[in-house]
């Protein structure tokens, strides 16, 4: 009796459980954990890459004389044109009134922020002729900034390059991989 | 079908088999290593928009122009020097490297504070707020001055070479007290030579930048001498060989292997403090072989032959002194240790060499020396001929800011009769010098009116005062001491109360002239960044309590903020029409002679100002000697005809000139057989700031190693005491017992020991305080008998092992 009971607990019916706790892990390390993993954070406020079709990219986004890259532009570029509201819109009246009039910086959340321990320098990925795109989102037809999503655990956002992208890009042009060329 | 432990360990070996297949378990342990990484006091550097802006450093008086980097316009992250400025030409020296580590420092106050405890117990400092702590000063310095006291009243600063310099006095002036008084620095000395032989209030200067021949009696030249980046300039230049124009010959006569020494052409080494000794033998040869500028001293020099006094008696002159059996070779070598033949031989190059010049440093320390050696010193000069119009000696030109009509002045000497320190019983000196040491010996055995309240601003005299012992008996009788330290220092943790002054770099200060430099030289420096703290600048608490006075010392500092008196100083100087701003790259000041006036290149006061914050320095030609001259007798007098009728032995006609007279320094010779000597580096900062701890990083591990302090001892010395390489041992002298290290080393002259000045802080933090010791706290001081001017140069001391 003992014997059977084993085995008609134990053979046919035991794949199932196998299954069903392979599956069940499955969806959660794929689906439920990523989910866990990173909280939606608001921007202070929204921008529209779109309404502001009017300027070119490099109105806000340009080299500084030494070879820097301004990235996200300061309030003095915002203040050029909103120095008053010039539409109606909530984000507009979050813009003058809580950073323009006050004179604070606005402190966008950056997608691409990179760790303490890495030099970056846009400018010889400009020299290469490498699109922005390849590394960044695509603004051009965007009204609405999409969330920004923060690792629970590392603080970095979500779509932060890693090293090994990093890595593999510069083998692929036959660029140097060396330790020193990215943690100085 | 039952959920047993069969199917729970199945699930279990499933769920781990799913989870090997899902990003999860990789993904936590790369984050988990990113997290690691972030812990929340880990510096993390600013990121944003790198700015410069263009200032001119004022830790030290060398007043280099420097440029700083800030992200966002207020974090400062480097500084370097100014390309465009003549005095460094981008150069900039270990402590200007630093020095953003005092911006940033733990030791920094962050407001008024109170003493609320007996006096020096850190625990007892309360916060308190501006108002409260002015109005409590003014209340009593209202009341001295209503009671007729004002003399209670004194300050200790260590401003010289700026316009704190010139708002003290007249505050102290309008005030009505005598005890503005100035932390020790060589150019008192050079300040008393030069009043004594040219009747002039200002210090020598030499256009070392033009020497080819240079004759340095101890001067640290390389270790920061006068304006460090100056000497560094100059230096290299003498290093250079120009276009049909050799090498300069540095000649360093020390009794250590010091960096200038080392650095030197030829390295002289003397038994310590016989400096001027061979300096009257050189003198000796110069005399009796007839190498002086005889024309030049017989029309422009008194005192060189026979002299007649105020009473008509005839005196011995220089000649007869130097000529004396006591300065021939023999005599000298025997005493200095260097050949009869090389001091000939140092003569003859010395009076043979074009443009050859002869320099001193202050002995130990920046501080003043025995006025009767720097007098031997200066006559070398003198026999050279080197105070001729165009010259290689001169003064330190004054910087023109005072207008015609300047009302506040004479609101500032509506003040109380002034009580010259001179004139107290018991401290009256010949001609008075630097009378700090006097005054702390007069506070330290009653003061009669008692000091009720000492200011003590841009110094740390509780550690940097050579023999600091005597500063801290006598605050014992002071009734409230103020210090305007912004760092929590030696003298701010002694303090009642603490006004805590900007950092450096957070207000607006200013440079009056370059200490050994001939050409005149201003320069203001403008902040770099917002005060980090809730600090005030000092002039500003100067203002303040002038303003809340009331009456004449309201009436003689009428100006809202100490900004707005250097924006009226730079209008002065503008309407004086005189100078230029040397807006340009590759001016050369050294080049400026006093015959040929520049024309200025700027409309008026609003644009100097522009100019000058913009980081440009104004520049003037030198002094000609010959017009400033402002004696007696219409000639550079080498006889002190001044001290007559001062009490002093006016029979014997040495007095009245320059010779050997050694103050000896007190202790039995057998019970302490060595001499204590210390010396300075350029990467010790050893004054009113403490060493960055990135400067600190770089000293040798045979200077200081963990918190052990090394002193130098030739090996000779050392070896009879047992002592090898790295010993530990007691270093004792009649002035206090501290543990040293030995460092064996050549460079030491047999007898004596040296040790680094610098180190040795007992305040600030963790990273600065208990490393190595204080060598003010074992040298001792000897009051220069005419001058009255504290001066260092060796201390006997004993040496055991420990």
């Amino acid at each position: 009796m003992k014997e059977e009971k084993k085995s008609a607990s134990g053979k046919g019916v035991g794949g199932i459980f196998f299954f069903g706790g392979f599956i069940l892990a499955l969806i959660f390390g794929w689906i439920v954990f990523p989910n866990l993993l990173f909280s939606e954070k608001a921007q202070p406020l929204n921008f529209s890459h779109v309404a502001h079709q009017d300027s070119t990219c490099d109105q806000c986004h340009s080299f500084n004389p030494d070879g820097t890259y301004s990235g996200i532009p300061r309030l003095d570029n915002c203040v050029e044109c909103h120095e008053s509201p010039m539409t109606s819109e909530e984000s507009e009246r979050i813009l003058v009134e809580e950073y323009i009039q006050k004179q604070q910086e606005i402190p966008w959340k950056v997608y691409a922020w990179q760790p303490d321990n890495v030099f970056f320098s846009h400018a010889p990925h400009q020299a290469k002729n490498i699109e922005c795109t390849q590394c960044h989102r695509d603004v051009s037809k965007e009204a609405k900034l999409p969330p920004y999503s923060e690792n629970r655990l590392t603080g970095y956002s979500k779509s932060t390059m890693k090293m090994i992208d990093c890595e593999k890009c510069h083998a692929q042009m036959g660029a140097n991989n060396n330790c020193q060329v990215c943690h100085k | 079908m039952k959920f047993g432990r069969r199917a729970f360990l199945q699930f279990a070996a499933g769920a781990v088999g799913g989870t090997l297949l899902s990003p999860m378990p990789w993904r936590l342990a790369d984050d988990t290593a990113i997290w690691s990484q972030n812990w929340s006091w880990r510096p993390s550097p600013e990121r944003g928009p790198i700015t410069t802006v263009p200032t001119v450093c004022t830790l030290c008086q060398g007043g280099c122009g420097i440029q700083a980097r800030l992200v966002n316009g207020n974090r400062a992250i480097f500084l370097e020097g100014n390309p465009v400025h003549p005095v460094n030409a981008g150069g900039i020296c270990p402590l200007g490297a630093a020095a953003l580590q005092y911006l940033y420092a733990p030791y920094r106050i962050e407001q008024p504070m109170k003493q609320t405890r007996a006096r020096g117990e850190a625990a007892g400092f309360q916060p308190i707020s501006w108002s409260e702590a002015l109005d409590d000063l003014v209340k009593r310095l209202a009341r001295l001055k209503s009671e007729g006291t004002p003399g209670g009243v004194a300050c200790i600063t260590g401003s010289r070479w700026n316009s704190m310099d010139d708002l003290w006095a007249r505050f102290f002036s309008a005030y009505g007290s005598p005890g503005l008084f100035k932390m020790p620095s060589h150019s008192d000395s050079l300040r008393a030579t030069a009043k004594l032989a040219l009747g002039k209030d200002s210090p020598l200067a030499f256009a070392l930048e033009n020497a080819s021949y240079v004759l340095s009696f101890g001067a640290a030249l390389v270790e920061g001498w006068g304006a460090p980046a100056r000497m560094q300039a100059a230096f290299m230049r003498w290093q250079k060989n120009g276009a049909g124009k050799g090498a300069a010959k540095l000649v360093q006569v020390e009794s250590r292997c010091s960096m200038s020494a080392a650095k030197a052409d030829q390295w002289v080494p003397v038994v310590p403090g016989t400096e001027a000794l061979l300096a009257l033998g050189i003198a000796h040869v110069m005399v009796k072989e007839n190498l002086y500028d005889a024309d030049f001293v017989s029309r422009g020099v008194l005192g060189f032959e026979d002299w007649t006094d105020m009473q008509g008696k005839v005196r011995s002159g220089f000649k007869k002194i130097a000529l004396s059996a006591a300065y021939a070779p023999d005599q000298v070598a025997a005493r200095t240790g260097v050949d009869a033949a090389k001091i000939q031989g140092l003569a003859r190059e010395f009076a043979s060499t074009a443009n050859a010049v002869a320099v001193w440093g202050g002995g130990q320390h920046n501080v003043p020396g025995n006025i009767y050696h720097e007098m031997s010193f200066f006559a070398l000069n003198v026999l050279r001929g080197n105070l001729k119009s165009g010259g290689l000696v001169s003064l330190v030109p004054d910087v023109p800011f005072q207008p015609a009509d300047d009302q506040t002045a004479a609101s500032a000497e509506g003040g109380a009769p002034q009580v010259k320190l001179g004139s107290v019983p018991g401290t009256r000196v010949p001609l008075p010098g630097n009378g700090i040491y006097g005054f702390l010996d007069i506070l330290t055995r009653g003061m009669i009116p008692p000091l009720e309240v000492l200011f003590v601003h841009d110094a740390n005299p509780a550690y940097s005062l050579p023999e600091n012992k005597i500063f801290k008996a006598a605050l014992d009788k002071v009734g409230y001491v103020v210090s305007m330290s912004p760092y929590m220092d030696e003298t701010a943790m002694t303090a009642d109360l603490i006004l805590p002054n900007h950092a450096a770099f957070e207000g607006f200060e200013d440079v009056v002239g370059l200490p050994g430099v001939p050409y005149a030289y201003y320069a203001v420096s403008r902040p770099i960044l917002k005060p980090r703290k809730d600090t005030k600048h000092s002039g500003d608490v100067v203002l303040q309590l002038s303003k809340a006075l009331g009456g004449n010392v309201a009436a003689a500092l009428p100006w809202a903020s100490y900004e707005e008196y250097l924006k009226n100083r730079v209008n002065a100087l503008a309407a004086s029409k005189r100078g230029a701003v040397a807006d340009k790259k590759d001016i050369d000041l050294s080049r400026l002679q006093s015959s040929v006036s520049v024309s200025p290149n700027f409309k008026d006061g609003t644009d100097l100002w522009k100019k000058l914050t913009g980081g440009f320095c104004w520049y003037d030609v030198p002094v000609d000697v010959r017009s400033a001259l402002d004696t007696d007798s219409g000639k550079i007098e080498l006889a002190f005809r001044a001290i007559q009728g001062k009490g002093l032995n006016v029979e014997d006609d040495q007095v009245y000139l320059p010779h050997f007279k050694p103050l000896p320094p007190s202790g039995d010779e057998k019970e302490y057989p060595l001499l204590l000597l210390s010396y300075g580096m350029l990467s010790l900062s050893c004054e009113n700031l403490a060493n960055p701890p990135f400067m600190t990083k770089t000293l040798w591990d045979f200077v200081l190693k963990k918190n052990d302090l090394f002193v130098e001892v030739n090996p000779s010395t050392a070896g009879p005491l047992g002592m090898s390489e790295g010993s530990k041992a007691v270093l004792k002298t009649p002035q206090g017992e501290v543990a040293v290290r030995v460092h064996l080393s050549q460079a030491a002259r047999p007898g004596a020991i040296y040790m680094p000045q610098g180190l040795g802080h007992t305040a600030y933090d963790e990273y600065i305080q208990g490393k190595g010791v204080n060598s003010n706290s074992v040298v001792e001081v000897q009051v220069d008998p005419i001058t009255g001017m504290g001066t260092v140069w060796a201390t006997r001391a004993q040496l055991r092992r420990a």
